[in-house]
């Protein structure tokens, strides 16, 4: 029985120095890990995507290695509505290597013209931004580092305002509607495209319809009149308009008709 | 031969010096990398070096005084249970969670936690060894001894 206890006490032994060793390598490779991350590119508009591009490098420097190293940024709106979801990795970052990446935070701009989403395009607001970095170090430890920041949102037809119609005689079949509207592009992109007008009568009828170009630059008002030939003796009940930009779509947008 | 107290009272000394005061000379040198606001979360880690390091002391101190009984074994074990309690809770089951500033860390130490009750479960295998050689040495120092028949 001696010899048993014995051999426990040198298992004892031996375990405590593998833990031991263990901790004093990870403890130091740990502070021999660098992480850099390089000027934040200004954000690019691709499609109907609107990019932002985090650079970052990680030189590991330490004896162990860092696996499955991904990076996640979570955008949503005030009320938790989810914006964005954008994930880089996973990442393996051997001992003595270094590894250059760009974690891209991708938000669709088409998506926000659907029903839970629209009044991102009309608002100023500030979006909740979850990120979160996580890995496994040495292969046994998996760690988990999270932060949360707000991150203000200009809209893109911020404070859209309709002037009162005016009809005018245009010809002895038709009038020309003259309906004014202004709005602020608080956005960083451009917004570029086309209006479609819509006049519908009492009886859901359309009766004229046309088409005006828009321009207005990111951080500037804009206003404009959209014209429409409707008949003399149309009753008008409502405009309806269809903006189709070079980065979303959205309508109708009615306005009605005193 | 120096009592049993004085030999107990030095053991005491020198396992807290080893298990608190060291450490806490190397946690004191890591503030200097660390931000001003992470020092509250080390002054956490300090206390619960000082619970670990009174555990210990108090027990080797109580073995040291009952050496030669059976307490003595009764004791070891005692620590052994003990501490495996105490590592469970000081390290949250595994799942480490430290919120700093706006910054939110979490460790899965699961692996060293098993590594530490591993330890601690030989260590009490050891020590239940230890009792039971004890208590049958005893028994047969206590057994006549025969003398040979002329």
């Amino acid at each position: 029985m001696k010899q048993a206890i014995r051999a426990l006490g040198w298992a004892i032994y031996v375990l405590w120095l593998v833990i031991i060793v263990f901790t004093v390598t990870a403890v130091y490779s740990a502070f021999q890990v660098s992480v850099n991350f390089g000027e934040q590119r200004p954000p690019s508009v691709s499609g109907s995507d609107m990019i932002f591009s985090l650079p970052f490098s990680v030189e590991n420097n330490g004896f162990y290695d860092i696996s499955d190293l991904s990076i996640t940024t979570v955008v949503q709106e005030s009320n938790g509505a989810l914006i964005s979801n954008s994930s880089t990795g996973p990442i393996l970052i051997s001992s003595g290597n270094r590894v250059d990446a760009t974690h891209d935070i991708s938000i669709s701009l088409e998506n926000m013209t659907s029903a839970g989403l629209s009044r991102l395009l009309f608002y100023d607001t500030d979006l909740n931004v979850d990120m979160s970095l996580a890995l496994k170090y040495a292969g046994v430890i998996p760690l988990k580092i999270s932060t949360n920041f707000t991150m203000p949102w200009g809209a893109p037809l911020n404070n859209l305002t309709f002037g009162n119609i005016v009809v005018i005689p245009y010809n002895s079949t038709h009038v020309r509607t003259m309906l004014p509207i202004s709005f602020e592009n608080n956005s960083i992109f451009s917004l570029n495209g086309t209006v479609r007008t819509e006049i519908v009568n009492t009886l859901n009828q359309q009766v004229g319809d046309a088409t005006t170009q828009i321009t207005a630059p990111p951080q500037s008002g804009y206003s404009t009149t959209l014209a429409v030939l409707v008949p003399v003796s149309s009753s008008l009940k409502e405009a309806r308009l269809y903006f189709d930009t070079s980065v979303f779509t959205y309508g109708p947008v009615v306005i009605p008709i005193a | 031969m120096f009592p049993k107290i004085v030999k107990a009272m030095i053991k005491g000394a020198l396992w807290f010096v080893f298990l608190y005061v060291l450490p806490t000379l190397i946690l004191s040198s890591l503030l200097s990398f660390l931000p001003e606001g992470a020092h509250g979360i080390l002054y956490g880690y300090e206390q619960l070096l000082m619970v670990f390091a009174v555990i210990t002391v108090f027990f080797v101190v109580a073995s040291e005084l009952t050496s030669g009984t059976i307490f003595q074994h009764m004791f070891n074990i005692g620590k052994t249970l003990i501490l495996m309690v105490f590592i469970v809770l000081a390290l949250e089951g595994g799942i480490i969670s430290i919120d700093f500033q706006n910054i939110n860390i979490v460790a899965d130490l699961t692996v060293i936690l098993i590594l530490l009750l591993a330890i601690d479960l030989v260590g009490l295998a050891k020590s239940v060894l230890q009792a039971v050689n004890f208590l049958s040495e005893k028994a047969e120092s206590q057994l006549p001894t025969p003398s040979p028949k002329e």
